[in-house]
């Protein structure tokens, strides 16, 4: 399902925003090798602090699975500042009802083959028929988007072959980068449709993304300080249950104090453990 | 910060204002209004048809410090309906006093961002039915997304420094694509001629009369020989 995140929602959907910059670090960085800026494990570039428009694919799970960004023609995008050498030169095209789709992955870990509801093809389609749909509500007739052979091949496959393209592709990292033009008609939509078998309303609400996004986010319980595997001491069990039952910080302070002085009493994975662990229960309590 | 009746002060500039004119005359709404946010003092300038009472009033309250439909709706790349905002008590505030003068909380916000980054938005409203907005909004969606660039490049060229950075930047495909349309080509010849989809021709013509501040293909013809970007056909 489709949660689409601009610069008026975003406040609600950091940790969405978050997961989806991780995935686009494992799909432009690790597994394409753009020339990305990836940084604690996310790619983030400027045009996402320019309030975007992210299109994301939830699943099931609440995991994302699928992205894409739109940017209008009218104001700073990637083919007028970035990839424009593709367009050989030329100025890049400028239309308030021209919008530019970029940074487009899916998730192949998590995703299979097939065309079932779990694969690559569905995604793909779920976040197309997202953006194009958004789009033309929007009162936008024609999408650009920057893509890959790859993914150029995927959408010739699925009923959603672009009409043309602009420039000429280019080399980028381990891949080629080329500009595709897709109308953001009801003909491509129905088609795009039609060949996912996807007849509802991709479209979540606020309410029921958050809802559905919590569903992943169940973390096991961190278990007490034994990181090291080794049974644990009497004297290592009461600070474990003396930090379980802290409820201010100044407690949770007081008990790290404690372990400080006695560190002679630990080897030092020991005290790690202790140090690390306990404070992550501390945290969630 | 300030808010600048830009119709009150700039006589040569009167097209913004015609702009907002037309949106309201023929695609049906009640008022419009046209704002950008000055990138070097702040102030929020533009264009307004609403009741003079209620541009005092706006004024003299300072709403456009705080009004969501301008500072919630420049964070969106598309069109804001008013129902999407949240209804906070700076909401309540414009909302409350905007009733007593008429206007209702049924409206769109269509955000406009420029090549430099700048932002501009264009505001419509009309006091109707749920039934005739939706109606209303998926007919004239595309007709508001035009309206609001140009409103937004009029104000933008006004003023020399505007007027060099807004030069037209045409492609050779747009500037091919609008001389076979200066000589009479259709668009599906020009297709046929330069061995490319029609959709495509299409896109270049909508981007080239949309970079030459046109609103017909006829116009952009005009002022592309006029400019001297293509030969007179």
């Amino acid at each position: 399902m489709i949660i689409v995140i601009d610069g008026m929602n975003q406040h609600k959907f950091k940790d969405i925003l978050d997961e989806m910059y991780q995935l686009r670090a494992r799909v432009f960085g690790d597994r394409l090798g753009w020339d990305v800026t990836i940084q604690d494990g996310r790619e983030i570039d400027r045009f996402d602090t320019l309030n975007p428009a992210h299109v994301v694919s939830l699943n099931d799970e609440g995991n994302v699975v699928g992205c894409m960004r739109l940017l209008q023609t009218t104001g700073p995008h990637m083919l007028a500042d970035v990839f424009n050498a593709i367009l050989d030169g030329e100025p890049p095209v400028r239309s308030a009802q021209i919008w530019e789709a970029t940074r487009f992955c899916v998730d192949t870990k998590k995703l299979g083959r097939g065309r079932g509801e779990n694969s690559v093809s569905y995604v793909t389609s779920e976040v197309m028929i997202g953006s194009f749909e958004y789009a033309k509500s929007a009162g936008v007739l024609d999408s650009i988007a920057v893509i890959d052979p790859v993914m150029n091949r995927v959408l010739q496959r699925s009923g959603n072959a672009p009409y043309d393209y602009l420039g000429t592709a280019k080399p980028m990292g381990k891949v080629v980068a080329m500009a595709a033009l897709m109308d953001c008609s009801d003909e491509r939509i129905s088609g795009i449709r039609d060949y996912a078998g996807i007849a509802h309303d991709v479209f979540l609400t606020d309410e029921q993304a958050l809802q559905l996004f919590a569903k992943s986010n169940v973390k096991p319980q961190p278990k007490p300080a034994n990181f090291d595997h080794k049974p644990l001491s009497q004297m290592e069990k009461y600070f474990v249950e003396q930090m379980s039952a802290a409820t201010t910080q100044e407690e949770v302070n007081a008990v790290l104090r404690l372990i400080e002085e006695l560190s002679d009493k630990f080897t030092p994975e020991q005290k790690i453990a202790l140090m690390r662990s306990p404070r992550a229960l501390a945290h969630g309590a | 910060m300030k808010l600048i009746d830009l119709a009150a002060i700039d006589h040569e500039e009167k097209s913004a204002a015609d702009i907002i004119d037309a949106v309201c005359s023929e695609l049906g709404f009640d008022y419009a209004s046209y704002a950008t946010f000055n990138p070097v003092k702040g102030d929020v300038q533009g264009y307004a048809n609403y009741p003079d009472e209620w541009k005092i009033h706006y004024g003299t309250q300072g709403f456009h410090k705080f009004d969501p439909t301008l500072y919630q709706s420049v964070l969106s790349i598309a069109p804001v309906d008013w129902g999407r905002f949240n209804h906070d008590d700076k909401f309540h505030t414009v909302f409350r006093d905007a009733h007593d003068f008429g206007i209702t909380t049924r409206g769109l916000s269509v955000p406009v961002r420029g090549p430099y980054g700048e932002c501009g938005l264009l505001n419509v409203t009309r006091d109707c039915s749920d039934d005739e907005w939706d109606k209303l909004k998926r007919h004239v969606m595309g007709d508001l997304q035009l309206a609001a660039v140009h409103a937004h490049d009029t104000v933008m060229q006004s003023g020399l420094l505007g007027k060099a950075l807004y030069l037209p930047a045409l492609s050779t495909r747009e500037k091919e694509i609008l001389q076979w349309a200066a000589v009479g080509k259709s668009q599906q010849d020009i297709g046929d001629i330069l061995s490319i989809s029609h959709r495509t021709v299409e896109v270049h013509m909508r981007s080239g009369r949309e970079k030459l501040g046109a609103l017909t293909t006829p116009q952009a013809i005009g002022r592309a020989v006029s400019l001297g970007l293509i030969a007179p056909g």
